[in-house]
């Protein structure tokens, strides 16, 4: 067989995926668009290291902190950054106040000079978010007039929140909170991130296969539009004298056809998307078309291997067909199809998965290779086993109304088809009920407790600038939204005024805020309490001896001078029995009415206001009023919402990943169901016509219709969770939490999939009513 | 020169029936009626407009001006659903390649415009049986119309279209995908089923030999169309 043989082979079908009149190009267009789908989502995939590179690149080139252990001096060359983030509606508010120290004051990224007092640079977003009607509230915590807007360079996305703003008061507050002293932005320590630990490297794996097998199975799907015209096509050739070979190296020609076209849409499809990329958030992730440059290599994998796969799959579907001149003979006809060799995929992945079992967080890392093929070929298996499944199950059915046959004998004779439609889904929802069964499994190892109790208290407002809390406390009670507030300080003491050993605690507050600390029988102003959670070394009971003299805020060498004041403790100090719900965790020391410290020991107080809310005002307004408050008062004030549980970053990172990556995936296999349910009604149009002429009810057609598509989703949904609950088992085995099947998880991923269905169904009746009127009949 | 008004006695008349598709005219003025138990063979040339007349005649296309009266009753008048109704319980089709649905086997064919009437599924296939018998083709009752032959698939289709009882049978070029032995005869079975139950038949064909088992000759061209019988 000669090389120019076969390519003279390939280019007839090159030009028969193309030909046909309206038809033809129909066809050809359906299949680019279906493949071109799963590429565009592929080569988004293949961006995905030069998005979270480009990220990284302007998070550190913007860092405006450094981890020497040395003061920076004030020079010509330095400036004073304060962090002023806020947040607004759930969304966090990058904010900078910058006071530059000479003429020759490093410069952020992404502005081009330095604003002055009373100016600021805004990013886009938050200049459009600033037009828009109700951001009154927001527009009185920024500092100033907007000058100038951040250009990308200096911003992690395209909707991401951030503003430099001028000052000239931020020196006297160097050392207070977020206030530091820098000679340039940027992160010089290359600190390379640490490496993940073998669960988290797991569900990184987990999401990749689960969320790309689904797209490979639809543009393998996708490549097989039209067959049944490409095989009455195969047929008219071999009539004119084509051998069977050279039958199948055409049909492998269009199929490749369809791919490039495929591709070409897809790189369409993707340039298009990175257009509108700028105006997209996920999960608070947005990015700028730059940032989606696909890797080279992965985009060439991607180039090569969907053409490879599209003629792949067209020579194997054609692996049981005889092509002759009168038509095309199946040689699999209606013969059932066999279980055992559909069994050993998924067998093969529980084998290579059975070896990692229990080895979890300590237990030693899981191999990368035998999880990725392992959970591959588990998944893949849906796809042998389905048609299996839905051949028997239909096998089986009778009976019923004219739609319900209709549909029944349709699926009788071509559940391969109908499998194929569904595939997508099946192993798409089979892999998200896996991954939902291991978050939730370890979720309790990266989601901890923060001891807060937010029933207790709603808001935490933590005091940076202001030297006394008075100013803040009295702003906050004027504010619409506040039931209550509890002013709570902190310092620490010493047995020396300048000390390397160990200090302790000072907890102070009125009688009413140390009782939201603890349970104190008698408290007058002036009493002070050992804490019934105080250090019991002997150092510490020697320290905290009443009427002994000790140091408030003593200084550390090499760091900044503290307050250094001197306290001969009272004579007499009380007991109190930490509560289990305090404000505060961990009372070590001493818990203290204001007046019994010495006066110079007041500056030395870090002050936090806890905030009741009024539950009349609702939420999120009240919390919005209370951060404008604070923010009026005390500029470097943090404002953070009460939570009983925080979770890991990484972990939390992982999990927007999933959401935001299954978000695409479901709407590829939405659109991709919705062009292959068309195909499909498109290659009945005459059919359906002929059934309208004789006077079939349109609701009979749509009827039937919907059946076609329900019964093999449903026996793909089942066929899903059992696979998912499957592999869900063995992954947490593998990680070693205990067995538990998350139900509400399992039966809403299963619900997503059922709704995608339907959405897919509600979306093609339009064109199938039109489908089914009667001068569909009408050939000329 | 256009059909004359209809004849007393008229089962389905048409009158000055006008029909373009875009640019395309299809009918132009053309007329048409039938009897009862009557046999019309409608004959033209390709793209003449014959196929456009049988589906104006059916109610399957609306006609863009013109009037069409089955039964002494105006077609246009009818919506969809009334016209869908008609076709279902008046009406029978017979189509050039069949159009069975391909998934159901023969028996199930013949019985789904019953079925589509509400006739349960045992009374249905029972009364297709019958005509299947008449049509020669029971013997094929369980198999699929994949699984039988063209001539063998039409009298399944031709069985189909008179199952209902129909008073009109519309048969577009019912024999075009058949050799002329097997063309001959889907039409002697069709003609004589259709007499015998005294249903009118429009028989659309560009055949002589298929046209020769009509009673009546009416040739379509250029979107006009013109009764033989009466310009001899």
């Amino acid at each position: 067989m000669s090389a120019r043989r076969w390519a003279g082979d390939l280019a007839m079908g090159t030009r028969f995926a193309f030909t046909g009149g309206r038809e033809g190009w129909v066809r050809a267009l359906l299949t680019g668009v279906g493949v071109g789908l799963g590429v565009a989502l592929l080569l988004l995939t293949a961006a995905m290291p030069s998005i979270l590179d480009t990220r990284h690149a302007h998070e550190a080139a913007r860092q405006d902190y450094s981890f020497s252990s040395t003061d920076i001096k004030p020079a010509d060359d330095t400036i004073v950054v304060a962090h002023t983030d806020t947040v607004w509606h759930s969304k966090d508010v990058r904010g900078r106040l910058l006071q530059p120290e000479g003429a020759k004051a490093p410069l952020p990224p992404g502005i081009d000079r330095l604003p002055a007092a009373g100016e600021m640079y805004v990013s886009p977003a938050l200049a459009d978010l600033l037009r828009s009607p109700g951001t009154a509230l927001l527009r009185e915590r920024l500092p100033g007039k907007v000058v100038g807007t951040i250009g990308e360079s200096g911003l992690i996305g395209s909707r991401e929140l951030a503003y430099y703003a001028g000052s000239e008061k931020l020196v006297p507050l160097l050392g207070k909170g977020n206030v530091e002293r820098i000679d340039r932005f940027g992160d010089t320590t290359s600190q390379g991130s640490e490496p993940l630990d073998p669960v988290l490297l797991l569900l990184v794996l987990m999401v990749f296969v689960v969320l790309l097998t689904p797209v490979a199975i639809f543009v393998a799907t996708a490549v097989r539009f039209g067959g049944e015209q490409r095989d009455r096509r195969l047929a008219a050739l071999r009539l004119i004298g084509c051998d069977g070979g050279t039958a199948r190296r055409i049909a492998a020609g269009e199929a490749l056809a369809g791919s490039v076209l495929g591709l070409v849409f897809g790189v369409g499809f993707f340039l298009a998307g990175a257009q509108l990329a700028s105006s997209i958030e996920l999960f608070d992730v947005s990015i700028f078309p730059d940032y989606l440059t696909p890797s080279p290599v992965l985009a060439l994998l991607v180039a090569l291997a969907v053409p490879a796969t599209a003629v792949l799959v067209t020579l194997f579907s054609l692996r049981r067909v005889v092509i002759e001149p009168l038509g095309v003979v199946r040689t699999s006809g209606p013969g059932r199809r066999r279980l055992w060799w559909r069994l050993l995929l998924p067998l093969l992945g529980l084998l290579m998965l059975t070896p990692m079992i229990g080895k979890g967080n300590g237990g030693g890392d899981f191999n990368p290779y035998l999880v990725t093929f392992g959970v591959l070929a588990l998944l893949v298996g849906i796809t042998a086993l389905l048609p299996w499944l839905v051949e028997r199950a239909v096998g089986r059915l009778d009976g019923g109304p004219v739609s319900w046959q209709l549909a029944v004998r349709r699926l009788q004779l071509s559940s391969g088809t109908a499998a194929r439609m569904v595939n997508g889904i099946a192993v798409a929802v089979a892999g998200a009920i896996a991954l939902q069964m291991l978050f939730a499994g370890v979720d309790a190892d990266y989601t901890k407790s923060t001891g807060k109790d937010p029933s207790r208290t709603q808001l935490e407002v933590d005091l940076r600038a202001a030297t006394t809390p008075d100013a803040t406390v009295r702003a906050l009670r004027a504010t619409r939204g506040v039931r209550r507030t509890v002013t709570l300080s902190e310092t620490s003491f010493g047995a020396r005024p300048e000390t390397t050993e160990d200090t302790i605690q000072i907890m102070v507050g009125d009688c009413a805020a140390l009782r939201e600390l603890a349970r104190i029988s008698s408290c007058h102003e002036g009493d002070a309490f050992v804490s019934s959670g105080a250090f019991t070394d002997a150092a510490s009971r020697k320290l905290m001896t009443p009427g002994h003299t000790v140091w408030v805020d003593p200084s550390y060498p090499g760091n900044t001078k503290g307050a250094e004041a001197r306290w001969t403790l009272p004579a007499e100090l009380g007991r109190a029995q930490v509560r289990k719900d305090a404000l505060r965790g961990d009372l070590t020391g001493l818990l203290v009415t204001p007046s019994a410290l010495p006066a110079k020991a007041r500056p030395s107080l870090g002050s936090s206001v806890y905030v009741m809310l009024d539950p009349k005002v609702p939420e999120p307004e009240a919390t919005e009023e209370i951060r404008t408050t604070v923010q009026a008062v005390d500029v470097l004030a943090d404002v953070s919402i009460w939570q009983s549980t925080e979770r890991s970053t990484r972990y939390g990172a992982i999990r927007t990943g999933l959401f935001a990556g299954a978000a695409a995936v479901l709407a590829l296999i939405g659109a991709s169901l919705l062009v292959s349910q068309l195909e499909q009604l498109r290659e009945r149009k005459k059919l359906l016509s002929s059934l309208i002429a004789f006077g079939t009810r349109r609701r009979t057609l749509t009827l039937s219709v919907l059946w076609q598509t329900a019964i093999p989703i449903a026996l793909g949904l089942l066929l899903a969770m059992t696979v998912g609950l499957t592999l869900g088992g063995v992954l947490m085995k593998m990680t070693a939490v205990p067995l538990r099947v998350d139900w509400p998880s399992v039966l809403s991923m299963t619900g997503v999939g059922a709704a995608i269905v339907l959405a897919v169904t509600l979306l093609s009746l339009p064109a199938l009513l039109r489908l089914m009127r009667p001068d569909g009949l009408r050939t000329e | 020169m256009n059909a004359p008004a209809a004849p007393a006695g008229s089962l389905l008349t048409a009158e000055d029936l006008r029909k373009a598709y875009g640019p395309t005219v299809a009918l132009d003025g053309a007329g048409f009626s039938i009897h009862p138990g009557e046999v019309v063979a409608v004959m033209g040339p390709s793209g003449s407009g014959k196929s456009t007349l049988l589906h104006c005649l059916a109610g399957i296309v609306p006609p863009d001006s013109g009037s069409i009266r089955y039964a002494g009753r105006e077609m246009a008048t009818m919506n969809d659903a009334e016209r869908s109704s008609l076709r279902r319980s008046e009406f029978g089709f017979v189509f050039q390649f069949g159009q069975l649905v391909p998934e159901l086997t023969c028996v199930e064919n013949v019985a789904l415009p019953l079925r589509l009437n509400g006739t349960s599924r045992k009374e249905a296939e029972k009364t297709a049986l019958g005509w299947m018998q008449r049509l020669e083709v029971d013997d094929l009752a369980k198999k699929r119309p994949g699984e039988v032959s063209g001539g063998q698939g039409q009298r399944v289709a031709v069985a189909r279209s008179l199952v209902t009882g129909p008073r009109v049978l519309f048969a577009d070029e019912p024999t075009g995908a058949l050799d002329s032995l097997n063309g001959e005869r889907v039409m002697e079975l069709l003609t004589d089923a259709a007499r015998s139950t005294n249903a009118a038949v429009v028989l659309v064909t560009h055949e002589a030999r298929v046209a020769a088992y009509s009673d009546r000759e009416i040739v379509v061209r250029d979107g006009r169309s013109r009764d033989m019988e009466r310009a001899v």
